[in-house]
């Protein structure tokens, strides 16, 4: 069923009692107005261009308000619109994508030429309600850095679609960081195919907002495709957080080397869902999890699963999967050298996500998104620049 | 500096300390030997302020201080510094960040600005240097992977940066090959003040025999059993302590 454009999605969003959306943040949707502004307003863009403030980007910079591309704060080649097939998938997991279809018309589309090499920043503002779409083809042996930022202004929704394809050989580094402001809600569906010897390293930094839910669905279709995939999460206040990655390795010898940190604080809830499907094809697949979550708050709530489904005999997969408390020795000694208690809890949960930021790319990007966190870890502001 | 009455202390519900009264006056130092289990470990984590380590009774004096009364932090920036028998391993937090954050946390306390970059940097380097560190070790996560002798390393090498008026070194030489242990104990001795006191927990004379204390006491069954000079603890290497036992039991 697909939702009309103008109405609510009412029934075509999935509900809790599905397995994969147990502990995603979906009451009270269906009252959400899910239909984009028509055009850019220059407040709009005004806003936007305060919010991006002195973030450079070290390439090409698109900027998308609400889904709609913003020339004035963008930079390198415009990007192309062209028609896509709709995601007619009748699944729960892409509920989401056929909400974003129905409202967001033509899909921005870049397809990267075969041994080429593109460094591109996509700066995503959410300033009332969004549908930002994407399809990314990287060619043959091409290589793409792409940064991905998602901000915006109070109590905005968005909901992106994203679908990236790999072609044998491409490399992808793709760092992305969800951030939206206080109040806000943003959900995705992330679609990505590697064919044969490609590889993403994809890095994911999510904090803020009200409410965030992410869907990827990852197919290694091609012998020899690597996947790394490494995700931070922090809730704090009453926020809510949830990630589902399927990771379907369909070819011989595919790859998957998936960390998760996750830190609930307060009153939030944080859930990381990792289903690692391993099929009949996936002769010599490699499969390596970790999911490790901190309870940092008498009322925080966090859920980790690690999900394996495997259809094949050669297939080497590990997987792990905790919940604890800060570390009560590791608190003790920080404290025994004179460190105030707060400032050694925070240092402690800068160090448990630490795992997962030192994967981006360089030192900037890193920088960039420990920004995002420093206001979470009081205290901590003095290891960034000797991490 | 140090004036320990009658102090009992439990973990868990277990009684450890059972009446310890101990003196020691700035400048010198203490040994404090003992049979395993005797509570050397305890009485050092009750006095840095370790949590689950109940004080049920008695007082500790430090430079006329309450001790007790101050939170493990407090305890540290006053110049209270533990170097821990098993140093624990915190990936992610680097040592050099380490380091600087407990320095200026004491500076903080004694109302001085914050250490200067450059000046840190010498000062660790010329630290290390004693110590026979690797400077590359700065980088890496405090104590992570780390040998046994690295990790007590590590613990004087923070002493010596953070010059403490009282040094509690729980079995600082255990693990430690002859060698590593002359490293140690050379660091132990250059901190040796007129205006500091240390206080050795160990097992054996060995490490004794590098840096020679002023006081000796035996510790066994929560209490002290018995006081002396450096000579004390080569009585209780020939002889064990079995027979200090027998007499206290007596």
């Amino acid at each position: 069923m697909t939702a009309s454009p103008t109405s609510a999605p009412g029934s075509a969003l999935p509900s809790t009692c599905e397995e994969n959306w147990r502990y995603a943040p979906l009451r009270g949707l269906e009252r959400l107005q899910w239909t984009p502004p028509a055009a850019l307003t220059d407040d709009a863009i005004a806003s936007a261009r305060a919010l991006l403030g002195d973030t450079e980007a070290t390439g090409a910079r698109w900027t998308f308000i609400d889904g709609h591309f913003a020339a004035a704060l963008s930079s390198g080649p415009s990007p192309q619109a062209s028609a896509a097939a709709d995601a007619t998938d009748s699944g729960a997991d892409l509920a989401f994508a056929r909400l974003n279809r129905s409202h967001a018309a033509v899909p921005v589309t870049l397809r990267i030429p075969a041994d080429t090499t593109l460094d591109l920043e996509l700066a995503c503002v959410a300033q009332s309600v969004g549908h930002p779409a994407f399809i990314i083809e990287v060619g043959s042996g091409a290589k793409l850095r792409l940064v991905e930022q998602h901000l915006g202004a109070a109590n905005a929704l968005t909901n992106l679609w994203l679908q990236l394809r790999l072609a044998p050989g491409a490399r992808v580094e793709h760092s992305r960081l969800l951030q939206p402001a206080s109040g806000a809600r943003h959900f995705e569906t992330l679609q990505l195919r590697l064919d044969a010897g490609a590889e993403l390293h994809l890095v994911q930094l999510t904090t803020g907002g009200a409410a965030t839910r992410s869907t990827a669905l990852v197919d290694l279709a091609g012998a020899d495709a690597t996947l790394r995939w490494h995700t931070a999460m922090l809730g704090a206040g009453q926020q809510a957080h949830d990630a589902y990655v399927r990771v379907t390795h369909d070819a011989p010898g595919a790859r998957t080397e998936q960390a998760y940190r996750g830190i609930a604080a307060d009153r939030s809830r944080i859930a990381f869902n990792g289903h690692m499907r391993v099929t009949s094809r996936a002769r010599g697949a490699n499969s390596d999890q970790t999911l490790r979550s901190l309870l940092a708050g008498p009322a925080a709530e966090a859920n980790a699963r690690p999900q394996l489904e495997i259809d094949t005999d050669d297939v080497r997969a590990s997987h792990g999967a905790t919940v604890g408390k800060l570390d009560a020795d590791m608190l003790f000694y920080l404290l025994s050298r004179g460190i105030a208690p707060d400032a050694a809890e925070s240092l402690l949960k800068w160090a448990f996500v630490s795992d997962v930021l030192a994967k981006l790319p360089d030192a900037a990007l890193r920088a960039r998104f420990e920004t995002a966190i420093a206001p979470l870890l009081p205290g901590a502001e003095a290891a960034r620049s000797l991490a | 500096m140090l004036e320990i009455k009658d102090l009992h202390a439990s973990v868990g519900g277990r009684k450890v300390l059972d009446g310890i009264s101990l003196t020691v006056p700035a400048g010198e130092v203490h040994a404090i030997m003992g049979p395993n289990g005797s509570g050397k470990s305890t009485l050092s984590y009750v006095l840095a302020g370790r949590p689950g380590y109940e004080v049920t009774g008695g007082s500790v004096l430090f430079r006329g201080q309450d001790l007790l009364a101050l939170a493990p932090e407090e305890r540290a920036q006053a110049g209270v510094f533990l170097g821990f028998q098993y140093p624990v391993e915190i990936p992610g937090v680097n040592n050099v960040y380490l380091l600087k954050a407990a320095l200026n946390a004491a500076r903080k306390h004694r109302g001085l600005p914050e250490v200067d970059a450059f000046e840190f940097l010498q000062l660790v380097r010329s630290k290390m240097k004693l110590m026979q560190m690797d400077e590359a070790f700065l980088s890496r996560g405090v104590n992570e992977g780390f040998s046994g002798g690295e990790k007590k390393r590590n613990e004087i090498l923070q002493m010596l940066v953070l010059e403490p008026a009282l040094a509690l070194l729980d079995e600082t030489d255990s693990g430690l090959d002859i060698d590593a242990l002359k490293v140690v104990a050379n660091g132990v001795n250059t901190l040796r003040a007129p205006d500091r006191s240390i206080v050795l927990v160990t097992h054996y004379q060995r490490l004794l025999d590098h840096i020679r204390p002023d006081r000796v006491h035996v510790l066994a069954r929560g209490r002290i059993l018995r006081s002396g000079g450096p000579e004390l603890a080569l009585e209780l290497e020939a002889r064990g302590y079995d027979w200090l036992l027998a007499e206290a039991a007596a």
